[in-house]
Formats: structure tokens, sequence, C-alpha cells
């Protein structure tokens, strides 16, 4: 039996997303149809709120309803310290610990040639040209432990080395392979203090 | 080592199959196309985390089934190990969610815990076929002995194929060249972990192989050396970094890797009878579970899949001489014929007829 086209065009749409497989997507598609006539709208508005009202940071591309992000605009964080991440979600995972008071880099993904993904992709040319000009003393590699994380981080640390920048990485506690946004407050905490020179 | 039982779900030609293992000998009786790999092949997948033979996983998943799943109860160093592994596939992707004694596990980290060497119809091309027979044998042969070797040949695999990759959008003038350090500087790394764990493993194999190579065949002399990386790797790497670029892919490295194996002065793959280069993949084989027994104390579980009708008495009687030596034996065969008579009295033989196991006759 064909599906009616408004459930096929939802189905469709729902297995873009990651970790959606078609069976999954059909699933979510009969709940939302089973489900209230106010939580699709409430689901569709909030779809649509967030693209309107949530965009990057200018600055550090993390997360913004501005032009700036809560961080960059916050005056109040340690200016001297710069943390790179893969994801905007890393950065609430180490705000959550609230060891760290510097500021952050949000990268949007790991060099991979394999999907094509080339510095000037994860906005490496806009960090370094923002260290150029900043008050940053010591940038804190926290890619994820895994091949594409640590190669990323070797290429920041010899991108940064010519503006004479001391470069660090997270040390202790994280799991080779393992995905920093997962990684528990405790063990997070720790590799944020713990930080070995790149 | 010893496999108590083994139970599948789903799995290839098996809805389901129950089944007790003996401590010694094992015998597995079956026409063609039953299911008799596919029994060993789920021990295998056990042992080394994949498939030695299926290209893709979703093809373990048996017909008209979401998910497969491969659990035994092992007895190592005396002690029970629960091993239980179920591939699911949805849509175009298949997974596998392991888990040992209950705890989940990865399967990078699983090998090593049931340990096995498995004797099939492709190991007979070990000594005259390509060099990715040899490597296969000794990866399957490392990641059950060294705790570490899974990851590090897994990294290298990745980190290798970036770099083709960047090799190739290097040429087509979508990536600067300076881009190739980073993935350099972790294949040369990845490369002597590779190379020193094969280097020291080939060390010890030789002389194993060489004793059940003589115990066969008394006076040959079969001689087993590691045909690895360039001893320099970072300068062979940097002087073969145009050529590279050229063929859009990496020429060195452990992808490269081969056994040279001599019987005499002779290099085997070209100038041994078929006869002498069967001795000699007998001979490796055993020498796997040798050095398997040597490195973790206890004999690993020989499962041989229809080899024996391939060969001799003499090579037949070499394998066989494992029953009794404290190691058990999954045997699966298509007639009963190259069994001793004394041998077939201490087995347990049950006979396979289209995924279902039932004592023969
Ligand atoms: N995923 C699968 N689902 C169902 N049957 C399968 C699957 N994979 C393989 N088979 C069947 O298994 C049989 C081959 O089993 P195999 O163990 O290789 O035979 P043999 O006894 O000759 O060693 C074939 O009949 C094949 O169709
Ligand atoms: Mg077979
Ligand atoms: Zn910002």
């Amino acid at each position: 039996m064909e599906l009616p086209e408004p459930l096929e065009r939802l189905i469709a749409e729902l297995s873009r997303l990651p970790g959606v497989g078609p069976k999954t997507a059909q699933r979510l598609a009969f709940h939302v149809l089973r489900g209230d006539r106010v939580r699709a709208d409430a689901l569709a508005a909030a779809l649509v709120d967030l693209k309107d009202r949530i965009g990057y940071c200018s600055r550090c591309f993390n997360i913004a309803e501005g032009d700036l992000c809560a961080i960059c605009s916050s005056g109040r964080r340690d200016e001297a310290l710069l943390c790179v991440v893969e994801a905007p979600l890393d950065v609430l995972a180490i705000e959550r610990t609230a060891e760290y008071r510097g500021l952050y880099h949000v990268l949007h993904g790991v060099l991979s040639p394999i999907d094509n993904v080339g510095p000037e992709d994860i906005h490496v040319p806009e960090l370094l040209e923002r260290l150029a000009e900043s008050t940053v003393e010591e940038v804190i590699v926290a890619t994820n432990p895994d091949i594409e994380g640590e190669a990323t981080a070797v290429y920041l640390q010899r991108a940064i080395a010519p503006l004479g920048l001391r470069v660090t990485r997270p040390a202790h506690g994280l799991p080779f392979g393992g995905d920093l946004e997962y990684a528990d407050e405790m063990t997070l905490a720790r590799a944020m203090s713990g930080r070995r020179p790149l | 080592m010893r496999l108590v039982s083994l139970t599948l779900r789903n799995f290839r030609n098996y809805p389901r199959l129950e089944l007790e293992l003996a401590p010694q000998l094992n015998v597995f009786l079956g026409r063609n196309a039953q299911g008799k790999t596919n029994l060993l092949e789920s021990v295998a997948i056990l042992a080394l985390s994949s498939s030695p033979r299926a290209r893709r996983e979703s093809e373990l998943i048996g017909p008209l089934a979401a998910e497969a799943t491969v659990e035994a109860s092992v007895e190592r160093h005396g002690r029970p190990l629960e091993m239980a592994m179920r591939i699911s596939s949805e849509g175009d992707r298949t997974s596998k969610m392991i888990r040992v004694n209950g705890a989940p596990r990865r399967a990078v980290d699983l090998p090593g815990e049931l340990q096995a060497t498995l004797f099939w119809p492709e190991d007979l091309s070990l000594v005259k076929g390509g060099p990715e027979h040899r490597r296969r044998f000794l990866n399957e042969l490392l990641v059950q002995v060294e705790p570490g070797y899974g990851r590090a040949l897994a990294a290298y695999r990745r980190v290798l194929e970036q770099r083709n990759h960047l090799l190739k959008r290097i040429s087509a003038g979508q990536a600067e060249a300076a881009q190739l350090e980073v993935w350099d500087e972790e294949l040369i790394r990845l490369t002597a972990v590779i190379g020193s764990s094969r280097e020291e493993a080939v060390r010890e194999l030789g002389p194993l192989a060489a004793a059940n190579q003589a115990a066969i065949s008394p006076g040959e002399r079969l001689d087993v050396a590691y045909a690895g990386p360039p001893p320099d790797f970072a300068q062979a790497l940097a002087t073969a970094r145009s050529e590279d670029l050229r063929r859009g892919s990496t020429g060195l490295g452990p992808h490269r890797d081969d056994l040279v194996i001599r019987i005499g002065e002779q290099e085997a793959r070209s100038f041994a009878s078929q006869g002498q280069q069967r001795t000699a993949v007998v001979s490796l084989k055993l020498a796997e579970s040798d050095l398997i027994e040597r490195r973790s104390g206890e004999r690993p579980v020989l499962l041989l899949d229809d080899v024996l009708s391939e060969l001799d008495a003499a090579r037949r009687a070499a394998l066989l001489a494992q029953v009794g030596s404290g190691g058990q034996v999954i045997v699966t065969s298509v007639e009963a014929e190259p069994f001793p008579a004394s041998l077939i009295e201490l087995a347990r033989v049950l006979c396979i007829e289209a995924g279902q196991v039932s004592p023969c006759g």
C-alpha cells in the first residue's frame, strides 16, 4: 500500500535526521498523526522558532540569540584563555563543570578528507584571525580524543605556533575514542584543569 | 579454553540453534550448503568480533529477521564467560551490540576473550595466494593475543583512508599539501606500533611453525620471515610522497606487509610443491594455536572447516593430534571418512541439514 503524500513527506524529512532510520521515521510520523493537533502545532512552531531566533555567534560560532553569544558578550570571562571545541554541545558540557571561565571557539566539525572537510570548513581561518588580534595567551584544544579529533588538534597546534601562544590539550580521563559531550562532569572538570602542552 | 554451549537466533540459515559442545572433539557432518561453515563462522565472529567472510555484516542476518544473535558460554582458565552479540540492521546501517558477562563491550575490544584458530578452505591459499591472505593471518592472530592491536589496526586503516582521500584532493587542487603532515604523523606512529607487534609475533611463530613442519614431513625446513615497512619509515614516506600524490594512494606501510615463507632455501610460494605448500599451511595454522597458547596459557579452540578431506593422512593426523592435547576441536566435514574410528569414539558427532543440527542417521 502506498502511503498518502503528507505522511510520506514527513517520513522522508524525519529520516534525514541523524540516527533516524526509515523504520524509526515511520514510527515517529505515525506517532505525530495519532497525537493531538496541539502537539503537532507545538512541534512545528518550535522548529520554525528555532531557526528564526537562534543562529551562530559571529565571533566564536557558539549558538547565539543575537550577533554575539552569551559568553562572548558576558564581559566577565577570562580573556586570556580560549577553548576550541568541535560542537556547541561541548560548550554546554564544559560550562556545566563550572571549572572553566575562558572563551570558546566552536569548529562545527573536525578535519576529515573523507568527508571533504578541510581547515577552511571548520572556521580555522577565523580562529587564526581572531587569535592574532586578541588578548588570548593560551589555547586549549578540546577536540574529541578520536582519530580525526587528534589530527585536528595537531593541525591547530601547528597553525597557532607561529603566533607564539601556549597550546594545550585537556589531559587525563578522556577515554580515547570517547566523545566529549558524553564525558561525566567530574572527568571533564579534571581533564580541563590538568591540561598538557601540545 | 573451551566452548560449552552456543545459541544462534536468525543467524544466516539458522533460525534457532541451541547446542552443547563436548570438551574434546566435536564433529559436524553435512552435505554442501547446509550450514557447516555458517556454524563455525558464528564462533569465529565471537573470537574476532567480525566475520572472516561476510562482505557486509547484514548478510549474517537470516531471512525476514531484523537482527541476528550469537551467544556462547565459554570456559576460560576454568572460569565461566558469557558472551553475546546482537547484529541488527535498519535501512542500510548494521550495528553490533556486544556483551561480555553482561557488560557492554566495544567490538575492537572483544578479541582475546574467546580464543580460536579457524582453519577453512580459504586458508589453503595462505602460502601460494596473495599477501592479503598472510596479513589477514597475522591480524587474526594478533588481535587475539595483543590487547591494543585491534585498536591500532582500526586506527591505522582510518588514517590511511583519510590520507588517501587527502592525496586525491591535493592532486585535484582542492587541498594544500601541508595538510598531509598531521596524517603522516599518525601513520608513522601507528606503523611503528603495528610493525613491532607483527615483527615480534613472527619471530615467535617461525620456530613453532618449523617444528610442526618437521613433525609432519621430517627433514623439511620451514622458515618464516616478516617483510615489514622500511626501517626508516618516516623518511621513506617523505621520499614517496610525490609518487603517492600521483597515484592518489599510499604505497608504503603495514597494509603492504607480507610474510616470506621458505622451505629449504626456496621461496615456498613459487617453488614448493602443492604438497609442501599444504604442509606449510597446516604448520602455520598449528603454530598460530601454539602461539596463542604460549601467550595465554591455554590452547585455543580449533575450528576446522571442511579441510580434512583436502589433506593427506599425515597432515590430517597432525591436525587431529590436537584432540587430547588439551584443546577443544570443532570439525565440519561432508563425510565421516577422514576420521579414524578411534577418534570418532571420543567425539560428539552431529549432522547438519538446512540449518538444523541433530543426531545423525
Ligand atoms: N543470511 C542468510 N539467510 C539465510 N540463509 C543464508 C544466509 N546466508 C547464507 N545462507 C545459506 O547458508 C547456506 C550455506 O551455508 P554454509 O555454511 O556456507 O554451507 P556448507 O555446509 O557448505 O558450509 C546456503 O544455503 C545459503 O543460502
Ligand atoms: Mg562450507
Ligand atoms: Zn561567542
